[in-house]
């Protein structure tokens, strides 16, 4: 799943035809100035300024700054360019048109089992969280559009009445469609105004989530996907990432800070699982990490060496199950070069590598991890007749 | 017996490497119980028409490649299943052609990232055709003692290891593909094997669910129990406890859930497959999903850990109350042919090579000449000559040598268009003849009469100072034996209009203060020779080859240095060539001597 800010996902929107703010995003005081000049709705309108960055609480951050006009957006967008809040730092500013308003709705589509589903409510904003009762719902199957008919229906009994009926009818059916054509996963405009000026109904607000496998058909997706986590990728991460990107398998890495044991497991299903056997045992994870897919021995290197400059470490997990198809031999190849250039580098002072793995190789590709010990590695090896998490249970009790 | 996959299940699989990867598992494992291939056909367009050979014990099995579906089924009629190793943008429109065929009741995706939208109208199709979509994603089917689909079991040793040659009574549904493995060694360890084990994948929506299989399970007589991995994320595991729950079911079921780390993750941390990802507004934790399994009867072990002895415990209780019976192992199972690599590793086999080389190695990161890995060469500051005396005669020569090398090479690396190896690689070259058969052609031309005669001379002017031979004694020696001394007379050039590289290049040698005695022998050959006929001197070949020998090499390599630095000025010449786009060149009839009979008649065939 793949999170898109409020500038690229309003403008999906108003390719499928919803009605949404006039906007500019700019990484500049300069720019902004500079696009005054061509845009005149920057200087008649009211506007509201936003951080454009992943991040949440951003009106208590003093991130959202409202009811501007052009030389205060000026100011606000130089306040707020730059400044640093926890690991994400500030770098673009999306100000946009101030709606006047009165009533508040509700109205998203969101990807389900059978197909999707649509929801639309006749109140928004904080008070559709409260009433959650008041939210209706328009089941789709796969491959099936809500028909005029369906949408109104939605519409009235969600407590719209006269023209609105239709309005919201309408509304609803172009957020079904960029929805369908743009592989959206979620997709949620709250509020939904009605404009004063011509009665027109407008997204205020975009939360997108699109569907990242679905990249290569939509060529004209040339946004960047947002920091799934709220907060920005570190620098270790964002290099794992791009090994990541490169090869055929994969390699993942999160970091933790705060934690202890490190994690260097096989597997997207079996990672979880020596995750969850740390958190039972009472540890502290100092990162998520996973290797899969019989990914090149060099990449499992680079993340090998990451896991090892992870500050403050006690154990390392380089847990697995038996594997289909991933060489145990190879990746375990990566793995050791990884721990040598660590050592080598005077990291892994006094800490303990617990190894459990199967799979194609697993011989060959264990002995050469007990070979270690006699590099002065201290480190346990297990094959599959040991359960797949026992190495965290040992690894937590040998404290 | 089993689900979705049996002894009567015979595959096609659309797409190419990984396909036929997978099909190779699938013949170790059709070998392991004595069955014969069930990968009937490939369909790949772009290899369409050819076949791919699939090792099947010590054979091969040739099956065959089609462009489409139909094609394979018209041909193999008893083909009902496909397996879809196409790329994600394709895999769609590959996973509806395979539903559209009436043969093909099961269709499984093992092709990752493929969008959730194509996965949901695959399964909604299958769903309306009665079919089977499993996956995508998904890392295999596997039925014990009868068909595999896929990668899913692992390596041969570990299907002997899981006993996957025979039935036991448990079924296994995951979405993970390692951990479907791991629960197959489990259940083989801690109870009497599996049935039937399917990988659903890791999507947010995968084609069929828990409950689909569930109910196919249930179906199954020899099934007792069924165990199911899931994850956080999505609803799947609360409709299977719903479904068990529902009534009173004959499977037993068995559950662990993952994802109770992230109760103690910062917040919006999610890990795992895809599907772990899905799940709004709060719905799918592991907690959830573990505590609506419990209500409805599952067994769910606390940890993974405690799965095995869960297992074991239900596999007693069938056997107490008769519904299992202990398996019988089969006496012996078929081992699979080692490969000659794996069986000389153990010592079992021993290889005479074929060939036997002293000079290179390339099995490493990079190649070795002479033992000397080329990346240190370079960085120590060898050169191209270091690289020539390490592979034509296994040293590293001095720098003093290698300089001398090196002008043997700029001064005979071209000798203009007229000359032989020049002129028929020109005429290749203008014939529109590719580059290394053009200047193969020029490189035919060197031989006795032209640049091939630096063998030659060095073998006799060592051969004279080897057995301290005076001049006289050394022409009437060649004159007797051998006639024209190699590496003496120029077409062209004389005592009066002397050859500037031989020139060049004794003057270099000499100035180095070396010992030279074939060099030194060389000259004294040219000074009688020369002195009978003025273009009877020593020519640069005789030069080239008096010094290298001198310096260390050996006779047989010689030629090499001409051929070596000819080959420069020939790939010279066909660029040229090229770049201008010469004609084809045809002689002129006056620059031929027609000396051939004037017509005459043909008499009649006798």
């Amino acid at each position: 799943m793949a999170k898109v800010l409020e500038g690229p996902g309003m403008g999906l929107m108003k390719k499928w035809g919803i009605n949404v703010p006039n906007y500019v995003v700019v990484t500049s005081v300069d720019e902004l100035t500079k696009l005054g000049q061509a845009n005149e709705w920057l200087k008649k309108s009211k506007l509201v300024a936003k951080a454009h960055e992943a991040l949440g609480s951003r009106f208590k951050l003093g991130l959202v700054k409202v009811d501007l006009d052009f030389k205060a957006a000026e100011a606000a967008t130089k306040e707020m360019i730059g400044r640093q809040v926890g690991s994400i730092t500030v770098t673009q500013v999306i100000v946009s048109e101030m709606i006047p308003h009165k009533e508040e709705y509700y109205c998203a589509v969101k990807s389900t089992r059978e197909g999707s589903e649509i929801l639309v409510a006749n109140c928004g904003g904080i008070e559709v969280e409260s009433n959650w009762e008041r939210v209706k719902r328009l089941e789709l199957a796969i491959g099936q559009a809500p028909s005029a008919d369906a949408l109104e229906k939605l519409s009235k009994e969600a407590g719209f009445t006269g023209p609105l009926i239709k309005k919201m009818a309408e509304f609803a059916g172009k957020m079904f469609a960029c929805f369908d054509s743009e592989d959206a996963q979620y997709l949620e405009v709250n509020p939904v105004v009605t404009r004063a000026s011509d009665g027109e109904l407008v997204a205020l607000d975009a939360v997108t989530l699109l569907d990242g496998d679905a990249k290569f058909r939509h060529p004209d997706w040339n946004f960047a996907f947002a920091a799934e986590f709220g907060r920005a990728y570190s620098k270790d991460e964002t290099e794992v990432m791009s090994v990541d990107s490169k090869i055929k398998g994969s390699v993942k890495f999160i970091e933790i800070p705060g934690g202890d044991t490190a994690m260097l497991p096989a597997g997207g299903g079996a990672s979880v699982y020596y995750s969850d056997a740390v958190v039972a045992r009472g540890g502290k994870l100092a990162n998520y990490a996973e290797y899969s897919g019989d990914p090149p021995d060099w990449a499992v290197e680079v993340l090998t060496e990451k896991i090892c400059s992870l500050p403050g470490i006690k154990n390392i997990i380089v847990g697995g199950a038996i594997a289909n198809f991933t060489d145990v031999v190879k990746t375990f190849g990566g793995i050791i070069n990884g721990f040598r250039k660590a050592k080598s580098e005077g990291k892994l002072k006094g800490v303990k590598i617990w190894v459990r793995r199967g799979g194609p190789r697993e011989k060959e590709g264990l002995d050469a991890m007990r070979a270690l010990k006699d590099e002065g590695f201290d480190i346990t090896v297990f094959d599959r007749h040991t359960p797949l998490t026992d190495i965290v249970d040992m690894a937590l009790q040998a404290k | 017996m089993s689900i979705l996959a049996n002894k009567d299940t015979y595959v096609v699989i659309q797409g190419g490497v990984a396909g036929v990867n997978a099909a190779r598992r699938m013949a170790e494992f059709c070998y392991l119980i004595k069955r014969s291939l069930n990968v009937l056909a490939f369909v790949y367009p772009p290899d369409a028409g050819k076949s791919n050979e699939i090792p099947y014990g010590s054979g091969l099995v040739a099956v065959p490649v089609y462009k489409t579906i139909a094609e394979a089924t018209k041909n193999h009629p008893q083909i009902n299943t496909s397996l879809v190793y196409i790329g994600a943008d394709r895999a769609m429109k590959g996973g509806m052609e395979a539903l559209d065929d009436s043969h093909i009741k099961v269709v499984s995706m093992i092709t990752e990232g493929v969008p959730e939208k194509d996965a949901k109208i695959l399964g909604a199709h299958a769903r309306k055709l009665g079919k089977v979509f499993n996956g995508p994603s998904s890392i295999g089917i596997v039925s014990a003692g009868s068909c595999r689909l896929g990668v899913i079991g692992g390596a041969f040793d570990n299907l002997v290891l899981s006993k996957l040659y025979r039935e036991g009574s448990f079924g296994v549904i995951t979405k993970s593909g390692g951990l479907s493995n791991e629960i197959i060694w489990i259940c083989s360890q801690f109870a009497d094997g599996i049935t039937t084990a399917i990988g659903i994948g890791g999507d947010a929506y995968p084609g069929t669910d828990y409950v689909s299989y569930l109910e196919m399970f249930e179906n199954d007589p020899q099934t007792k129990a069924v165990v199911i991995v899931g994850e956080m994320g999505g609803d799947l595991e609360e409709r299977a406890a719903e479904w068990y729950g529902a009534k009173k079911r004959r499977i037993k079921l068995m559950a662990v859930v993952s994802g109770f780390c992230q109760e103690s993750l910062p917040k919006g941390m999610k890990f795992g497959h895809a599907g772990a990802k899905e799940g709004m507004k709060g719905e799918g934790s592991a907690r959830s999903k573990s505590d609506a399994l419990k209500k409805a009867g599952a067994i769910v072990p606390a940890t993974f850990g405690a799965l095995g002895p869960a297992i074991k415990e239900t596999y007693q209780e069938l056997l107490k109350s008769g519904q299992v019976k202990e398996p019988v192992e089969p006496a012996s199972l078929p081992k699979l042919p080692k490969s000659i690599e794996a069986a000389m590793k153990a010592d079992e086999v021993m290889v005479t090579p074929l060939i036997r080389t002293t000079i290179s190695d390339d099995r490493g990161e990079e190649p070795c000449y002479d033992g000397y890995p080329a990346s240190e060469l370079i960085n120590k500051g060898y050169e191209i000559p270091h690289v020539v005396g390490l592979l034509w005669d296994k040293r590293l020569i001095s720098k003093q040598d290698a300089e001398i090398v090196k002008r043997i090479m700029m001064l005979s690396a071209d000798h203009g268009p007229c000359v032989s190896g020049a002129y028929a690689t020109i005429l290749a070259a203008c014939a529109g003849i590719g580059l290394s058969q053009s200047v193969a052609a020029g490189m035919i031309m060197i031989g006795p009469r032209f640049g091939g005669a630096v063998t030659d001379a060095g073998r006799f002017f060592k051969y004279a100072v080897d057995n301290k031979m005076s001049v006289d004694e050394f022409l009437t020696y060649m004159k007797k034996n051998h006639g024209p001394v190699p590496g003496i007379g120029h077409r062209v050039k004389s005592l009066r209009n002397p050859d500037k590289r031989v020139k060049e290049l004794v003057g270099y040698v000499k100035s180095l203060n070396i010992k030279t005695p074939c060099l030194d022998f060389a000259l004294a050959v040219e000074q009688v020779t020369a002195a009978k006929k003025d273009n009877l001197i020593l020519n640069v070949d005789g030069t080239m080859a008096a010094v290298l020998v001198d310096i260390g090499f050996p006779v047989d390599s010689l030629n090499g240095f001409f051929i070596l630095s000819r080959t420069i000025g020939l790939i010279g010449h066909w660029v040229d060539q090229k770049r201008q786009d010469g004609r084809l060149i045809r002689l002129f009839d006056y620059l031929v001597n027609y000396a051939a009979p004037k017509r005459r008649e043909v008499p009649p065939l006798k």
